[in-house]
């Protein structure tokens, strides 16, 4: 007895894959969580338990081989897994290693070149992406190529003045960019009522005049769809979409975060709507998968994450005598000519 | 080879962790990720994960043990190790270790050995006598704020009464970078040097002029040594970058001392050298008759005891010799390898022998005193010479000088020249003696007090001939014996 | 050689580089069909389309977020700050995301912001900035302040061909009152190497942007008192000619750094500690800066002049040097 599955779409394949890319970005994560606790993580590690599937589902909707380019938050490590981000990479730039993508430099997922790889890091200010977003997706059209940005946001980051500038700039301008704006009811501590007094927070789309759309970010396909139509959307040259996915972080802020400001009872609520849990039982129920499918992709999971941990703890930690250098063009540090 | 299990930092700020709970004990066999204690932080609590599949060897900090983060808390052998192989057991480290461990701290009461004195000494001058002290030298007032000036910009270091000297010595002592790199290199003393600048500093200008013209700037060192007076002067002036000759060695005897010498004396031995190789000495004598100066001498000190001035053979010499200038000017000159420069004036050096070495104070324009304005102007500066009251102004800018070799008997002596100078007359003892008179009557033996002059002259500008004159000059002006009084 | 203004000089380069370049574009407030606050981009939109000449919303974050994000993507852009004051409002893109590009994640991020700077054209506080010690300490962002119309169209050229963000200072008060006859030819001026305006021997006056003409005017003054003055235009603050400037001390002895912008902290203290430290040996004096008092810059006349140096207060520097 099989219950009809809406799947906007996506065939037997591509629910396989984004299961796929749902528990790489769990188990890659448990086994950062795990390498933090053994003192081999340096830094914060800020896990996205809860939040994988509107971070898959989201970036699961461009088109990359069309130049399409996804910008995350911390909370979206599964978004540069579907642009095609490597394990072994993540995991160097977490162990600060010296042939990390960023060489040592820049810490977590603060990685990646738009035109290069697809997606891009982010840097610290937040708001400051969604401007940087616009003017990518603006070099995209001058070039003549047809290709769309996806820029994921928190509730507290829509707080900030480059959310807002950029928000403006790039509906006034018409640019093709999808805005995840993930309200997962926290800013560290800060719960959303004392982030702003909008109540539904894709209504900031009015100060804009760009279109908007509410989702739950815990739905999978619900989301997809909604990334999916916002892109197409973009794509015909129709403008900015903000896309309010509603979710929760089940993890607090940080590993060493202990997020006792969250009611147990929240805690609990969201972790019975877990993303992943739900969309496997979904395609179970629909009789699209099974328990040996996702076994099957667990295993494969497992042995991508080992082979990654294992060539991660194998890689050199930066030399010191290149601290002075790649600061500008010129000492070809960053192999330029 | 074991595999460390160690406490993590579990959040930026954070230094320690305790153990709360093993949930595996030694000798279990663990997987990689699997739990294996749990620990508490400030910020959190968290289940540990074995970093390797193997068999836990040993418990390092136990139960309820709080360790700095990084420090190894328990062992795995792993896979393929033998499980017994393993250190002994080490004790934890000491609790609540900060991480990493500081170098400790300096104890306390190890006194700096170069903790600097509590107030700020004044500069100390270069030369060992300390130089006598510019005349008034302008006190170091703070600017006053004017409307231009920066609002916060009126503070300049407000100088107590010490540091008023200290910054005018440092000033003319120290200079600038420039100046004493320079000097440092030319082996100049700056101190000795006059200067055109703030506090009477020594400019780059003043140095490099003195380095061409040695006389220009310079004030002859006052701090000559010679233990003795009488010492042949030559006061010469300070080092010019000389060819020097080298040094002759010898080894110390049994019973020799050995001392270091002074800068006094170092100074002098490099400007006698000096003097040596610069000028073309020659030294001509001459015996001058004094008697109908002693006359006058003897008839006149009372009175000029009376107007504060002693009386002796040297104003009556002096005056001698400024005629005599004055017609062979060549000898009041100074020279280079290609021009002379005729003095102007007529500043004759008169050298002062003291306890602690030898001056040469100056009668400026002497030319322009008479009898007793000579004799006031050479007590004066003896006096202030031996009680160190000289000014700069007094000891340099001479153009000839007078000397003394006499005063303990000696017949004559064969002075060195005073640098940049061109000539100078050695005085010897006046001594009563029997000598040939010439009279209308035929020769007649009287007794007449005799005076040896002899003048050493530079010979690069100077013939003999004009030496010569020159001497006659003042020879027959002071037999003639023609002074207003 | 056509005579041509400091602001027609850098309008040149603008449209010449953007003729060579089609990655080149303007972005910034009132650029395209007003041709700009002060006329500098005025008839570029009709040459190169709104596609190109870009007019943006009130929103320096976003001109500058964008410029960037469109450099990483290979694009060539000049974003415009109205009055280079405004740059402070995107302060935090510029240093944080921009500047940081290259060194943090290995992405060149080519992007020049100019912008109008300076005062002495009773502008006030707000339109009378001269901003290159904020962002000299921020490691990545090249600095340069052109004083003649030809540094300024060999500079702006130079800095749209750099693979590094560039700050571009240009100086309202040259705007109109620098002539110059410019070669027709293409040329560069290098980032990064001084221009000594007036050779000397007596004293060392190092300066840029409008201050150059004061320190002519305080050379020329000197000269009539037989003192001798070099005046060396940086032209660039990051990169800086370390070794021009210490070639003139060497020479000199005596050094006065001349600056627009306000005395404590500005850029003149980095080359002060600089001659102090590699060339302590040659100074006869103490090293002197001449530049404002440390205040926003007032906006009447008789405030703004005395908040501002002017060649009196060169001339009264270099006399208490040259005393020493």
């Amino acid at each position: 007895m099989t219950t009809p599955l809406e799947t906007h779409g996506l065939t037997r394949e591509n629910l396989l894959a984004i299961d796929y890319f749902l528990r790489l970005t769990r188990t890659l994560e448990e086994r950062l969580v795990a390498l933090f606790r053994q003192a081999k993580v340096i830094g914060g590690l800020y896990r996205s338990l809860g939040q994988e599937g509107e971070s898959v589902a989201a970036a699961y909707a461009l088109d990359y081989k069309q130049g399409d380019v996804v910008q995350p938050l911390i909370r979206n490590m599964g978004s540069i897994l579907v642009a095609g981000a490597k394990p072994s990479d993540i995991i160097k730039q977490y162990m600060a290693k010296g042939d990390s993508p960023t060489r040592g430099r820049e810490l977590n997922i603060h990685f990646g070149h738009p035109d290069r790889d697809g997606f891009i890091g982010q840097i610290s200010m937040l708001g400051d992406m969604i401007p940087v977003m616009a003017g990518i997706t603006l070099a995209g059209r001058m070039q003549k190529r047809n290709l769309v940005g996806m820029a994921f946001i928190g509730d507290g980051a829509s707080s900030t003045g480059a959310f807002y500038e950029g928000m403006n700039f790039a509906t006034v301008q018409r640019l093709p960019l999808v805005v995840i704006l993930e309200n997962n009811g926290y800013a560290y501590s800060t719960p959303t009522a004392k982030q702003s007094a909008v109540k539904t927070l894709a209504d900031k789309a009015h100060a804009f005049g760009c279109a908007s759309e509410v989702v739950d970010g815990n739905d999978v396909l619900a989301t997809y769809a909604a990334a999916k139509r916002a892109v197409d959307r973009a794509r015909a040259g129709e403008g900015v979409t903000l896309i309010e996915v509603k979710t929760f972080r089940i993890k607090g802020h940080a590993e060493h975060d202990n997020q006792s400001y969250v009611p147990i009872q929240l805690i609990e609520e969201w972790s019975a709507k877990d993303p992943v849990v739900q969309f496997e039982k979904a395609l179970v129920d629909a009789g699209l998968a099974a328990t040996p499918d996702f076994d099957a992709i667990q295993a494969r999971v497992r042995s991508e994450v080992d082979t990654a941990t294992d060539e991660a703890e194998r890689s050199p930690m930066p030399r010191a005598e290149e601290a002075a250098l790649g600061l500008f063009a010129g000492d070809g540090y960053w192999g330029e000519g | 080879m074991p595999i460390d299990v160690v406490m993590p930092q579990m959040g930026e700020s954070i230094a320690e962790g305790t153990v709360v709970k093993w949930l595996k004990k030694p000798g279990d066999k663990v997987e990689r990720d699997e739990p294996l204690l749990e620990i508490s932080t400030d910020k959190v609590d968290a289940e540990i994960p074995a970093p390797a599949s193997g068999t836990l060897t040993e418990i390092i900090a136990q139960e309820g043990q709080t360790v700095g983060v990084n420090t190894v808390v328990a062992r795995i052998a792993g896979e393929g190790e033998a499980a017994g192989a393993s250190a002994p057991a080490q004790p934890a480290a000491a609790p609540a270790q900060p991480a990493p461990p500081a170098t400790a701290p300096a104890p306390a009461s190890a006194p700096s050995a170069t903790a600097p004195p509590a107030s700020a000494p004044p500069a100390q001058a270069q030369a060992p006598a300390p130089p006598p002290k510019p005349a008034a030298p302008a006190p170091q007032a703070p600017p006053a704020p004017k409307p231009a000036e920066q609002p916060s910009n009126a503070t300049t270091p407000q100088p107590s009464e010490e540091n008023i000297t200290s910054l005018d010595e440092r000033r003319r002592t120290k200079s600038s970078p420039l100046v004493r790199k320079i000097a440092q290199e030319n082996n100049v003393d700056i101190s000795r040097l006059q200067g055109s600048g703030v506090s009477g500093r020594v400019t780059k200008n003043d140095i490099l002029d003195y380095l061409q013209q040695p006389e220009a700037a310079a004030a002859p060192s006052p701090a000559l040594a010679s233990g003795n007076e009488g010492g042949h002067p030559a006061p010469a002036e300070s080092a010019v970058a000389a060819p020097r000759p080298p040094a002759m060695t010898f080894a110390p005897g049994e019973g020799d001392r050995i001392e270091p010498l002074s800068m006094m004396r170092k100074k002098i031995a490099q400007h006698m050298v000096l003097s040596k190789q610069t000028s073309a000495h020659v030294t001509t004598v001459f015996e001058v008759d004094f008697t109908n100066i002693d006359k006058l001498r003897r008839r006149h000190k009372d009175a000029y005891a009376e107007r504060g001035a002693k009386l002796t053979f040297l104003p009556f010499v002096i005056q001698a010799v400024v005629q005599g200038l004055r017609e062979f000017p060549v000898i009041n000159a100074s020279m280079d390898e290609s021009s002379v420069t005729y003095h102007r004036d007529l500043n004759i050096g008169i050298a002062v022998a003291l306890e602690w070495g030898l001056i040469v104070p100056v009668v400026k324009n002497a030319d322009e005193k008479n009898i007793l304005g000579l004799s006031k102007s050479i007590n004066d500066l003896g006096e202030r010479a031996r009680t160190k009251k000289l000014s700069p102004d007094d000891v340099q800018g001479g153009t000839f000088t007078i000397t003394n070799p006499g005063i303990y008997g000696g017949l004559f002596g064969t002075p060195i020249i005073n640098q940049p100078q061109v000539a100078i007359l050695g005085v010897g003892g006046v001594k009563k003696r029997p000598v040939v008179v010439e009279t209308k009557e035929g020769d007649v033996i009287a007794i007449r007090s005799m005076c040896i002059l002899a003048l050493t002259f530079d010979h690069r500008l100077i013939d003999g001939a004009v030496a010569d004159q020159f001497m006659a000059r003042i020879r027959s002006l002071i037999e003639a014996g023609q002074f207003t009084l | 050689m056509p005579v041509t203004t400091y602001l027609d000089a850098i309008r040149e380069a603008m449209i010449e580089e953007m003729r060579r370049d089609p990655r080149v574009f303007l972005i910034g407030e009132d650029v395209g069909s007003y041709g700009g606050a002060f006329k500098t981009s005025a008839g570029m939109i009709d040459e190169f389309g709104p596609g190109r000449v870009i007019d943006t919303p009130i929103s320096e974050v976003a001109i500058v977020g964008a410029a960037s994000g469109a450099a990483l993507m290979g694009m060539r852009p000049i974003a415009e700050m109205q009055f280079i004051d405004f740059i402070t409002c995107a302060y935090d893109m510029l240093v944080n995301f921009t500047a940081t590009s290259r060194y943090r994640v290995g992405s060149s991020c080519p992007i020049v912001v100019r912008g109008p700077a300076g005062g002495g054209t009773h502008g006030g506080p707000f339109h009378s900035l001269n901003p290159e010690a904020m962002f000299m300490n921020r490691p990545g962002i090249k600095i340069v302040a052109p004083g003649t119309a030809y540094d300024a169209k060999g500079l702006l050229k130079a800095a749209i061909r750099d693979d590094d963000p560039v700050l571009f200072i240009e100086h309202k008060f040259l705007y109109r009152r620098i002539k110059e006859d410019l070669p027709t030819e293409d040329y560069v001026v290098p980032i990064g190497k001084a221009n000594i305006r007036r050779t000397g021997k007596d004293i060392t006056i190092i300066t840029w942007g409008a201050m150059i003409y004061v320190a002519d005017d305080a050379a020329a003054d000197l000269a009539n008192d037989g003192v001798s003055a070099e005046v060396i235009d940086l032209r660039s603050i990051i990169p800086f000619d370390e070794e021009a400037i210490l070639n003139s001390v060497a020479k000199t002895n005596r050094v006065i750094i001349l600056h627009e912008a306000p005395l404590t902290g500005g850029a003149g203290a980095e080359f002060a500690a600089r001659i102090a430290e590699k060339a302590f040996d040659y100074l006869d004096a103490p090293i002197k800066r001449v530049a404002a008092l440390d205040v926003p810059t007032p906006y009447s006349p008789p405030l703004e002049a005395a908040a501002l140096p002017d060649k009196a207060r060169v001339l009264a520097a270099a006399r208490e040097l040259l005393r020493y």
